[in-house]
């Protein structure tokens, strides 16, 4: 019996880190992947909600599909535009990409 | 008690794993704990016995999202072999203060507050059966809705990355 507490700590933990690893990297596709756990602690967050406090409706698991989804076009699209900047800069530094003509 | 055991196993693992993700030096490993990280809240979503996000996080996040970042990886490649670039940027030190803030803010919440309802009790398993008439009679619309994003989106994404003859 693992209390709900648990996973909203653990998914505290996840997200706090996507947030150093946006805020502080310098590899766009890093910047990404840390998206990427900050979307995760937040899916896991809707289904441990859901799976506690409202099983009946399950609507904590039905945004946790949206996320994924939605997740999986976000990384398609951000992935082209890192292409496409290194492309043009030979770089994927975000730092580096300040400017948004060229 | 096992399950208990089994769930700070993991707990620990994600949290290792996750911190990898941010801290790793190579960008490769990065995207290696990556993998680690998801298939580690997959096996959560397995402790909650919600098996469909659970199999769903496995499939999307561990197949399809890491090999998609893998292959952006490999075509941007930059830095000369053998000199270390620094991987953090100067706001380093700030995105660890927000960070550290938030981290502590979240537990605080998630500890202080009085949920509704049992959160001590067990997890209730939540059927397919239950997930598909949710999605299908009450969130058609955003269920379609989605379909025509993620086609958009895709769609743009291969204009964006194309490659041009007059470039």
């Amino acid at each position: 019996m693992v209390p709900m507490e648990n996973y909203l700590i653990l998914s505290g933990i996840l997200f706090s880190l996507g947030v150093y690893g946006v805020l502080a990297r310098r590899n766009a596709v890093l910047v990404l992947m840390s998206v990427e756990l900050m979307l995760n602690a937040v899916s896991l967050n809707f289904v441990a909600f859901s799976a506690y406090l409202d099983p009946d409706k399950a609507t904590g698991i039905i945004f946790a599909v949206f996320v994924i989804a939605v997740a999986a076009a976000e990384v398609g699209l951000a992935l082209a535009i890192v292409i496409r900047l290194f492309r043009n800069r030979s770089t994927a530094n975000v730092d580096e990409a300040a400017t948004m003509r060229w | 008690m096992t399950t208990e055991i089994l769930w700070w196993i993991f707990a620990v693992a994600i949290v290792a794993v996750s911190a990898g993700v941010v801290f790793a030096r190579t960008v490769i490993h990065s995207a290696i704990f990556l993998i680690l990280s998801l298939a580690g809240v997959g096996a959560m979503y397995l402790f909650l016995t919600i098996e469909f996000i659970a199999l769903v996080q496995f499939l999307i996040y561990g197949g399809a999202v890491t090999v998609l970042i893998l292959l952006a990886l490999m075509l941007t490649r930059m830095g000369v072999a053998g000199r270390p670039e620094p991987t953090t940027g100067v706001q380093a030190p700030f995105g660890a203060l927000v960070a550290a803030g938030l981290m502590a803010t979240l537990i605080g919440v998630a500890v202080a507050t009085a949920w509704p309802g049992d959160p001590g009790g067990n997890a209730v398993a939540v059927s397919i059966k239950t997930i598909g008439e949710q999605m299908f009679q009450h969130y058609g619309a955003p269920f379609m809705i989605t379909a025509a994003l993620l086609l958009v989106a895709f769609i743009g994404a291969i204009v964006i990355a194309r490659q041009e003859d007059d470039d």
